[in-house]
Order: C-alpha cells, then sequence, then structure tokens
C-alpha cells in the first residue's frame, strides 16, 4: 500500500512537471479573437548565462577566435569585391559609398530598419543586392554564396565597434511585432517555439548542451561556425533552427526571417557589432 | 570557403634576437576524411586532406608534421620558434591530391 | 472499436520505432558530419594499445615532463583545440624528436606526428583536431635520445543537438 502511494506521488510529480513543460503558454484576448503572446520569463540573466557558460565551455571558442578565424578571408575578399566595377552601369560600391567604405562606416548598426519602398524591413544583404541590381545593373548574388557573405561581412565590418541601434518605433513597430510573435510561437513537429530554448530555458541544459541567451545571438553575423566548418549567416542559423525542430525551413530574406532578425537584432541594441563572428 | 589553401601566418610584432617566438597558421582546408557522404547524391565524398606540412626557417627545415584525417578543417597550428637570424619563415602544405600552398613571412629579430 | 484502438496503438509503436531510429540516424549524421562511418565495409577500429605497442613497441614511458591542454567539455567534436607542452629541453645534443597526437576514441586514433629540432626553442605544439566521441588525448613525446615520456587527458565530446 505504501509502495502505491509513493509510486502515485511520483508518477503525479513527473506528470505535472512534463505539463508545466509542455504547458501551452497562449492566453486569448479579451475578445477571444487573437491570440496574445504570454511572454516567458526568463529563468536565467543573461549575465548568469555567462557564468554557466564559463563554467561549462571555458574560454576554448573565445581563444580559437582570437588565434585566427577563417572567416577573416572572406573579409579580405569582400573588400576586393567592394572595388570591383560590376554591371552594366559600369559602377561599383566604391563609387557611390566612397573608397574604404567611408560612407557606409556605422549604417550597418542600424540594420535591419523600415524600408518604404519594399514596405517591410530591409536587411544588409537585401541591401547589397537591391543596390546591385538597381543602380549596378549587375546581377543579384545568391544569397549564402561566398561573394555574398564577403561583400555583407565587409559591409558589416565598417561598423564593428559601434553600438547596434536598431528602430523599432513608426513603421517598424507591427514588423518587429510580427518578429516578436514569430519567436513565441511554437511550430515544428516537435512544437517548440524559438523562446521556449533561448528565452524561458536560456541558462539551463538541454542534454549536453547549453541553451544560450538571445542577448548576443544577432551582433556578429555573418559567423565562422565550427559545426558548419563554414561562414553563414544568421538566417542559415534561423534554417538550421527550424529544422532542429522538424519546422520546414522558409527561404532565404523571406519576409518571415526579416522580421524575425529585427527581433533579435534588437534584443543585441547597444552591444557593440563583432564581425566577423566565431562559433561553436 | 571555397578557396582552398589559403593561408595566414600571425607572429610578434617586435621580435628580440633569440626569442623563442609562437608562430601560428591558419590555412583553409576542407580536410575531408572519405567517410561523409553527401547530402543530396548519397555518395561518400572521397578524402582529401593535408598530409605533410614543412616548416623552413632560413634554408633549414625546422618543423615536419605527418597529418591525418582526424586534423579540423581549415586547420589552424601553432609552433615556436628561436629567433636567432633574420630570414624568411616558410610553410608549406602539401595535400593527397597533389596540391602544394606555401606563404611566407620574414622574421626580422632587433 | 477494440480493433481500431489496436491497430491505432500497434502504428504509434511502429511509428516511434521508425522515428526513433531516424532520429539516432539524425543526431550522429548531424552531430559530426565528417565522421560517419561509411555504408560499406566499416573501417576497423584500431585501438590504441596496438598502436602504440607497433609504434613503440615495449618501449618504458614516463608520465612526465609533458602536459595537454584540453577543454574538458569540447562544444563540438570536429574542432577540439589541443596544446602539448613539455618542459624538456631543447639542446643540440638533447632535443624533443617527435611529438606524437593520438585520439583513442578514432577509428584510427594516430591524428598527428610533429618533427621538431633545436630550432624550435621549446616543444609545445597546438593543433585542433577531430573527435570521434568521449575519450582520451594522449600524446607521446620521443626524445633524441630515445627516450619518451607521455601524458592523457580525458576530453567529453557533446553531441550538439543544437544548430543545423
Amino acid at each position: 500500500m505504501h509502495k502505491l502511494i509513493t509510486r502515485i506521488l511520483i508518477l503525479l510529480s513527473v506528470s505535472f512537471g512534463m505539463l508545466s513543460i509542455i504547458g501551452i503558454q497562449y492566453s486569448f484576448a479579451a475578445d477571444g479573437s487573437t491570440p496574445v503572446i504570454k511572454e516567458y520569463k526568463q529563468s536565467v540573466s543573461a549575465e548568469e548565462y555567462e557564468k554557466r557558460y564559463n563554467a561549462v565551455y571555458g574560454k576554448s571558442t573565445e581563444q580559437m577566435a582570437e588565434e585566427g578565424n577563417p572567416a577573416d578571408f572572406l573579409l579580405e575578399d569582400g573588400r576586393d569585391l567592394y572595388n570591383k566595377v560590376e554591371g552594366s552601369a559600369g559602377k561599383s560600391c566604391a563609387d557611390c559609398h566612397g573608397k574604404n567604405g567611408e560612407k557606409l562606416k556605422g549604417v550597418a548598426a542600424t540594420y535591419p530598419k523600415y524600408d518604404p519602398a519594399i514596405k517591410g524591413i530591409n536587411t544588409v544583404a537585401l541591401q547589397i543586392n537591391r543596390c546591385r541590381e538597381d543602380n549596378m545593373g549587375a546581377e543579384p548574388l545568391k544569397y549564402e554564396s561566398d561573394d555574398q557573405l564577403s561583400l555583407t561581412l565587409y559591409v558589416k565590418s565598417l561598423s564593428n565597434g559601434d553600438p547596434i541601434n536598431v528602430r523599432i518605433d513608426g513603421p517598424a513597430r507591427p514588423f518587429y511585432e510580427a518578429g516578436e510573435a514569430y519567436y513565441y510561437k511554437r511550430f515544428g513537429q516537435f512544437n517548440f517555439s524559438c523562446a521556449l530554448c533561448h528565452v524561458k530555458y536560456a541558462g539551463h541544459m538541454m542534454r549536453a548542451n547549453l541553451l544560450s541567451n538571445n542577448r548576443h545571438h544577432a551582433d556578429h553575423w555573418p559567423s565562422y561556425r565550427l559545426k558548419w566548418g563554414a561562414t553563414g549567416s544568421i538566417q542559415r542559423r534561423f534554417r538550421g533552427c527550424n529544422k532542429n525542430v522538424r519546422q520546414k525551413p522558409e527561404p532565404y530574406q523571406s519576409e518571415t526571417y526579416r522580421n524575425l532578425e529585427l527581433y533579435l537584432t534588437y534584443q543585441a541594441n547597444g552591444l557593440p557589432i563583432n564581425v566577423p563572428g566565431f562559433k561553436m | 570557403m571555397a578557396k582552398i589553401g589559403r593561408i595566414k601566418i600571425r607572429v610578434p610584432h617586435s621580435i628580440t634576437k633569440g626569442e623563442v617566438i609562437p608562430v601560428q597558421v591558419l590555412v583553409t582546408h576542407p580536410m575531408e576524411t572519405g567517410q561523409r557522404k553527401d547530402k543530396k547524391t548519397k555518395e561518400l565524398i572521397p578524402a582529401y586532406y593535408i598530409n605533410g606540412v614543412d616548416v623552413y626557417y632560413g634554408d633549414s627545415l625546422i618543423t615536419h608534421c605527418d597529418w591525418t584525417i582526424a586534423v579540423s578543417a581549415n586547420p589552424f597550428m601553432t609552433f615556436y620558434v628561436k629567433a636567432e637570424k633574420a630570414a624568411p619563415l616558410k610553410i608549406v602544405y602539401k595535400d593527397i591530391k597533389g596540391g602544394v600552398y606555401e606563404k611566407t613571412v620574414q622574421i626580422s629579430p632587433q | 472499436m477494440e480493433r481500431k484502438d489496436k491497430d491505432l496503438v500497434l502504428s504509434r509503436r511502429a511509428f516511434l520505432k521508425t522515428g526513433g531510429a531516424t532520429c539516432a540516424v539524425f543526431l550522429l549524421a548531424g552531430s559530426l558530419p565528417s565522421l560517419v562511418k561509411p555504408a560499406f565495409g566499416a573501417p576497423k577500429k584500431e585501438s590504441i594499445k596496438d598502436v602504440l605497442k607497433k609504434q613503440f613497441g615495449d618501449k618504458p614511458m614516463s608520465m612526465s615532463h609533458v602536459d595537454i591542454k584540453a577543454p574538458i567539455i569540447a562544444e563540438n567534436g570536429a574542432v577540439v583545440p589541443i596544446r602539448v607542452v613539455s618542459d624538456l629541453p631543447m639542446r643540440d645534443d638533447d632535443y624533443v624528436k617527435k611529438i606524437y597526437i593520438y585520439a583513442e576514441g578514432n577509428l584510427q586514433p594516430y591524428v598527428a606526428g610533429i618533427n621538431l629540432t633545436p630550432a624550435n626553442g621549446k616543444a609545445d605544439f597546438s593543433l585542433r583536431i577531430k573527435m570521434r566521441k568521449t575519450a582520451n588525448v594522449r600524446a607521446v613525446l620521443e626524445t633524441s635520445k630515445g627516450k619518451l615520456y607521455e601524458a592523457s587527458r580525458s576530453v567529453k565530446v557533446t553531441i550538439g543537438g543544437c544548430g543545423g
């Protein structure tokens, strides 16, 4: 009898724990029409997360980044590409934006931002391709190709050290909110949301992984990732995350991803831009 | 990193004569193990890796490494050199397909 | 009605089985893509004992003068930074001739061999290596006089579930 009671108690506590993990966090607005996001509370602060990160992994990735980042080669290529004349207009990036990118210094820190011309959020990668098509008469660069990454890397590196300063007021507001909604929305066969791991359980272990806090998620892209053995953009990372929860990934520079990029970059507001990054 | 065999060498800015200096070298190379499958074609990607590294200081070979597939992609290494003379430091990588990649830095101790 | 339920249970079980298997394959393939075994005649795992014996015979090894610096937990098994340091002299008549690096969990434990000369100044070498699983990293130093020194250190390799 005693055994049975303990068993039931254990079962109850386990199932209660499970419920609180998978419990649905949406509540509905008063009129019952649109779901309102109930924000998860951060159980661990960004500072505490850093502490835990150092306790688990130490400084090995940081040290590797200091020693030599393979993405530096792409950055050098980007500089050459910036000065290269391409397209029917016979112009290079340098013709408009100044030699050594003088007129682009600090600009990337304000991206992604609202652009009335596309009635949406504009990212650095998208802007480069629009510039090439509209002003240079050149072919747009394929996303995640070496050329595209290197040029993005170079343009972003011109703002290295500048604090990220994206604006979410005015016309950008609805897009920011869309990004936020996506961040808190559950999807995929695993029914995860971005926020579940990176807000609610950030700083906790998921098996052998320490879930990262989203404060530093957007300040270092494009980054060299050990896992890829290559350099990639933040949107490649989004696609990877989507695949992990068995959700069909979106194409590069889709509206969803641009909104999400805005949302995440806003979380890093005030932090200095630091490209190219070097991540595990 | 489409281009294979780009090398970056880092040595200290100021070197005093006789000092033992660290040399950090990064090279871009896929270091394919031959055990990995192409995701699309489901075929094995043939092995392709650097198996030999030679370091020359002046004319003499001072370090030689044999590498296997277990060295990470885009290999990075740090070794030390006793800077006794002003001479070029040449690093030569050789891969199994016959590719040879080299780069030289000048060591000029004060 | 009953029948239907049974079918449901069975199919779910079958689904879980296949799903679980696929998941496992997925995890493996995703985590260490470069080290996944080939489908045909997987290479045999060489044991570290055999490898050491083949290389050094029965020569005695001293567990001193060598230190391996490596992370306790490697974030990514495909890139584990290893540093082998020794305080052995690098004189013209007595120097560290070769550093051998082994990752014991790998199918072929021998990772790299580094031939040094007195011109190196000190026996200190860093390299990033691939590790198939949690295992010891071992370094063996051979001096010009034929003496052997060794050290080993355990490195935990985690299956990186995150980051596609």
